[in-house]
């Protein structure tokens, strides 16, 4: 049997499965589904940076360990108080007293910092004293004058505990370990509204952001979809004209979207893998499977209503539409999965989870628009009279026009075509590389302004943790430590640092009588080791805890800091790691982590993800493209547009400020993805019209048949527009970008495409 | 009228047993050595089962109230000692000789709740306990490793600073010793709980060995007594600054 037999057979089989068992088709496809979409139940909604990262990676690997060692480092600010009212009073201090006191007793938070559990160490009548700087929950004026004087003496503890106008106080939230940030962030911010009804409160910070993304993604995906779906309807419905046409389509988009969902949760039951939670970058795969879908019903119903209009019998029309679409639908969705596929190569975490998950709703959009949809449209008694099938759409009549034009003056499109995406592809160089979560949120949003209040009034929460492996009662140490710190501050942004070593120059400074002279770490290791005694007999060892591990072999030094650009961080990083190497030596292991280096690892990965992703799904689509269409010009041919269309992308991203980032990266994949199938029906139908119809009205031909799915398709994908409404900015602009890839692409098929394949009708058909 | 409240008393005791005061006093009133000597081998152990050890030697007078502490182990530790004297209704004083600093230093006993060297016993634990801070409850008795106890709830009274609600003790009927001892942090939740190995030297019970769990950080603590001598003839001097410096070597 030759190949073009089986191909045959296995259409047969298919018009058969929906023509002759109709009931059957539809009755499994919707069970099968369901059993997928069951799935949707063990979905995980998760947004953390961390977990984006390959496990491998070296801050992924210090973070861990950072993690494990010293409990959790994603952490919640909370900022209270109010402006031109001084935190040196009675209720404000009682109110963070008993702030402290509610948050200690959640489930879910491992520690509290803020004034009421912090110590003080004082020198007094020459002896060492360790006691609570905020001794209780009410204060007097005495009790009150004498925190303000010792806060004003220890300046970097002030910085960390207070605003600068001394204004606001701050509060640091741990959380436990194996609690999911989203009930951790729920949990602390409903204790601390109630406490704190009286005062501005802003709340920050990686765990709060974190935490809260799952509820924001929650209801940006309904929204989303509700509004994607109604733009798609009224497209459809208003060149349709036909309910029952609309109704079908969005079927299959429902049917998609449920079996998409539901195996990613299945997935992430089955494998606990960490690829198959839904982040906030998934946000956009409802909204593109949904495009997707609706791609491949529009071409069904169009062409169904094309053969139907021209006399021929309900199942002929069926029969002679699916044997015309069988094949490039299969193409298309074996190319668009290709090119989504190839983000399983990518390093971050969650894009190979979408890749894959993506993947089996395109081949069920395929599979139900190849047997459940014209078996529904069997079963329906259609309307011979009705308007859908007796005039002619808006979009038709413009197809049928742009199709006249083209054949007049192929060479003049073809060189406007080209103008058009040198003048674009301009921008390309100047695409900004960005993964800064306060970026994702537009300004005069609550997170956002929350993040801005405690970059310019507190310490920042962009932090840093280098983590030494040490023996961390070694003056030699200590003393490095120290002048590590001292180089990080020169950074601007940097607001503060913290480690053992301030902690053993405080207590040296006030077993000397608290002279400024011993402000400094002790030379000899037996005044360490003198020092760590008397403060585990006068204080509580766990203090340390946040800076030195239980046997003091392990340190970390943290530090915190403004937003930065990526081009800051990058700078600050590789100075960082310049210093260490310079300065320690091989006995001590130095590992640098925090959101800071996590910012810079991204910004690497997602321009390798994205240079990856682009050559390898454009190099299996011309390959499939070659295979199917058996000459490898024809591959050629179908990812012209496309590629325009990615070149353009980029380009207008650096025209429009719209930086590139982990949420965006993912926009070539889906150009490549849904722009090949525009070429492939055109070439596809090109190719079988060749067969029937002079050289002289192919191109005319084509356009008028397979023109109108085509600018439906994109006209009805402008529920990508729906993204605009994202509560997120990346996905804003994935919206405003996919809407001009939808255009470029359709265009490019129609526009550039078809004169170029006008112009080189003569080379194409022999 | 010395018969009548004799009788009143037996009658008492015959109808309701004794109360939960009264065995609080005899487990206080038991008798102490007039001087007690020990090395301490304290084991500390972490949540993730890390371990520290740390080897003192101890020497008290008074029913530890007045107490000298010199550390010999681990060798970051060595020479560091400490000295400390409780006093009734003012804040005890605690020393600490900083060999390397050459200084003698006070510390803080501020924060009573606060662990004694990172242990989960806090200065409070180590503090013998004034039968009159207290209330006593006496609750059903109990059998525990086969043996009949009484079980009395202690809870220190309000003008108490205290960092416990109540404490649960389990106590020998026949030694009045102490053998077990749940403790409730202020919020009504267990905190602390603790157990205690006796050992008879002459005539009296003193402590060889005790467990304290520290329930809602789930670290733990065992201490060991060795080198037990009692009655040695120490006298007030022992207990003075100068005498930090010095490591004694019995």
């Amino acid at each position: 049997m030759s190949i073009k037999s089986i191909s045959s057979s296995i259409q047969k089989w298919f018009i058969s499965q929906s023509l002759n068992h109709s009931k059957r088709s539809i009755v499994i496809s919707i069970i099968t589904t369901l059993i997928i979409g069951s799935g949707v139940q063990f979905l995980v909604i998760d947004d953390d940076l961390m977990k984006m990262l390959p496990k491998k990676l070296d801050s992924r690997v210090s973070w861990d360990a950072v993690q494990k060692e010293f409990g959790s480092t994603e952490v919640i600010f909370i900022a209270f108080g109010n402006q031109n009212q001084s935190i040196y009073q009675k209720e404000i201090l009682s109110d963070s007293w008993e702030l402290k006191k509610e948050l200690k007793e959640l489930p879910s938070v491992e520690s509290v910092i803020n004034i009421s559990t912090s110590t003080r160490i004082d020198n007094v009548d020459g002896f060492m004293e360790i006691a609570d700087l905020q001794e209780k929950q009410l204060l007097n004026q005495d009790q009150i004058e004498s925190l303000k004087k010792y806060l004003d003496k220890n300046i970097k503890l002030k910085k960390k505990l207070l605003n600068k106008n001394e204004t606001f106080l701050l509060t640091i939230v741990q959380p436990k370990t194996i609690i999911g940030l989203d009930k951790f962030r729920n949990e602390v911010v409903s204790v601390s509204s109630k406490i704190l009804s009286k005062y501005e409160t802003h709340y920050s910070g990686t765990a709060y952001i974190t935490g809260s993304i799952p509820q924001l993604i929650r209801e940006d995906v309904q929204v989303l979809i509700q509004i994607g779906m109604l733009i798609m309807v009224s497209i459809l419905l208003f060149n349709l004209r036909s309910l029952s046409g609309v109704l079908m389509v969005f079927m299959v988009i429902v049917l998609s979207l449920l079996a998409m969902l539901g195996s990613m949760g299945w997935l992430y039951k089955i494998t606990g893998s960490e690829k198959f939670l839904f982040a906030l970058l998934n946000t956009s795969m409802p909204i593109i499977l949904l495009t997707i879908a609706n791609s491949d019903g529009v071409h069904v119903v169009t062409k169904f209503f094309k053969e139907y209009r021209s006399g021929k019998t309900s199942r002929e029309s069926i029969n002679e539409a699916m044997e015309s679409l069988l094949l490039p639908i299969f193409i298309t969705s074996i190319t668009t999965i290709a090119a989504f596929l190839t983000m399983a190569s990518s390093p971050l975490e969650p894009l190979v989870g979408y890749g894959i998950c993506i993947s089996i709703g395109i081949a069920w959009a395929w599979l139900l628009s190849s047997i459940t949809l014209p078996a529904i449209i069997n079963l329906k008694k259609w309307n011979p009279t009705s308007k859908a099938f007796i005039s002619h759409s808006i979009f038709e009549n413009f197809v049928e026009y742009l199709g006249r034009v083209i054949v007049l003056y192929p060479r003049y499109i073809f060189s406007i075509g080209i103008v058009l995406f040198l003048l674009g592809s301009t921008g390309i160089y100047k695409v900004i590389v960005d993964v800064n979560l306060a970026s994702f949120f537009k300004p005069g949003t609550e997170i956002r302004n929350s993040m801005d209040f405690m970059d310019q009034e507190m310490t920042g929460t962009m932090d840093l943790r280098i983590r030494l492996e040490a023996e961390m009662k070694e003056p030699s140490v200590l003393r490095k430590v120290d002048s590590l710190q001292y180089f990080i501050e020169k950074n601007k942004s940097i607001s503060i640092t913290s480690s053992i070593s301030d902690v053993v120059k405080k207590m040296h400074r006030t077993v000397m009588n608290d002279s400024a002279k011993y402000d400094n770490i002790p030379v000899e290791r037996e005044k360490v080791n003198n020092l760590f005694t008397m403060y585990a007999m006068s204080g509580n060892v766990e203090d340390f805890s946040s800076m030195v591990n239980y046997n003091n072999s392990i340190g970390l030094v943290t530090s915190l800091s403004r937003v930065m650009s990526t081009e800051e961080v990058f700078l600050f990083v590789n100075n960082i790691s310049d210093y260490i190497k310079n300065h320690f030596n091989d006995t001590i292991k130095v590992n640098i982590t925090g959101m800071i280096v996590v910012i810079r690892d991204m910004v690497t990965l997602i321009i390798r993800s994205s240079a990856i992703s682009i050559i390898f799904s454009l190099f299996l689509v011309i390959m499939i493209a070659s295979i199917f269409f058996k000459k490898i010009y024809w591959g050629l041919l179908a990812a012209l547009p496309l590629s325009g269309a990615v070149i353009l992308n980029f380009g207008l991203m650096g025209h429009f400020n719209v930086t590139l980032n982990h949420i965006t990266a993912i926009l070539s994949s889906i150009i490549i993805g849904v722009g090949i199938d525009f070429a492939i029906h055109f070439i596809s139908q090109y190719q079988k019209l060749s067969k029937s119809v002079d050289r002289e009205n192919l191109s005319e031909e084509t356009i008028r048949d397979v023109g109108y799915p085509i600018v439906l398709d994109a006209a009805s994908n402008m529920g990508f527009g729906a993204l605009i409404f994202s509560s997120f900015v990346p996905v804003q602009y994935i919206g405003g970008l996919m809407i001009f890839a939808m255009i470029s692409t359709a265009l490019g098929t129609l526009i550039v495409l078809a004169s170029l394949m006008e112009i080189l009708k003569l080379y194409l058909i022999k | 009228m010395m018969k009548v409240s004799t009788l009143f008393f037996l009658l008492h005791y015959l109808l309701v047993g004794q109360t939960g005061y009264e065995i609080a006093r005899q487990v206080y009133q038991k008798s102490n050595p007039e001087d007690l000597s020990n090395t301490m081998h304290m084991q500390l152990i972490s949540t993730k089962n890390k371990i520290r050890s740390h080897v003192m030697k101890s020497k008290s007078i008074d029913g530890n109230r007045k107490q000298m502490i010199w550390f010999l182990e681990p060798k970051d530790d060595k020479g560091v000692s400490f000295l400390k004297i409780e006093h009734i209704g003012k804040d005890d004083e605690m020393k600490m000789w900083l060999p390397a600093f050459k200084k003698i230093r006070r510390i803080t006993s501020k924060k009573k709740n606060d662990a004694f060297m990172g242990s989960d016993l806090s200065y409070e634990d180590l503090s013998s306990r004034v039968l009159d801070n207290n209330k006593y409850e006496r609750l059903e008795d109990q059998i525990l490793d086969g043996k009949d106890h009484f079980v009395i709830e202690i809870s220190p009274k309000r003008k108490v600073s205290s960092a416990y609600e109540k404490h649960l003790s389990w106590v020998d009927k026949k030694t009045f010793n102490i053998v077990k001892e749940i403790s409730y942090d202020l919020k009504g939740k267990i905190y602390k709980e603790k157990e205690f190995v006796y050992t008879q030297i002459k005539k009296y019970d003193l402590i060889k060995e005790v467990y304290v769990k520290n329930i809602q950080k789930n670290h733990s603590t065992r201490i060991k007594f060795t080198d037990i001598m009692l009655n040695q003839n120490l006298g007030e001097d022992l207990f003075k600054e100068k005498n930090l410096k010095r490591i004694p070597f019995d």
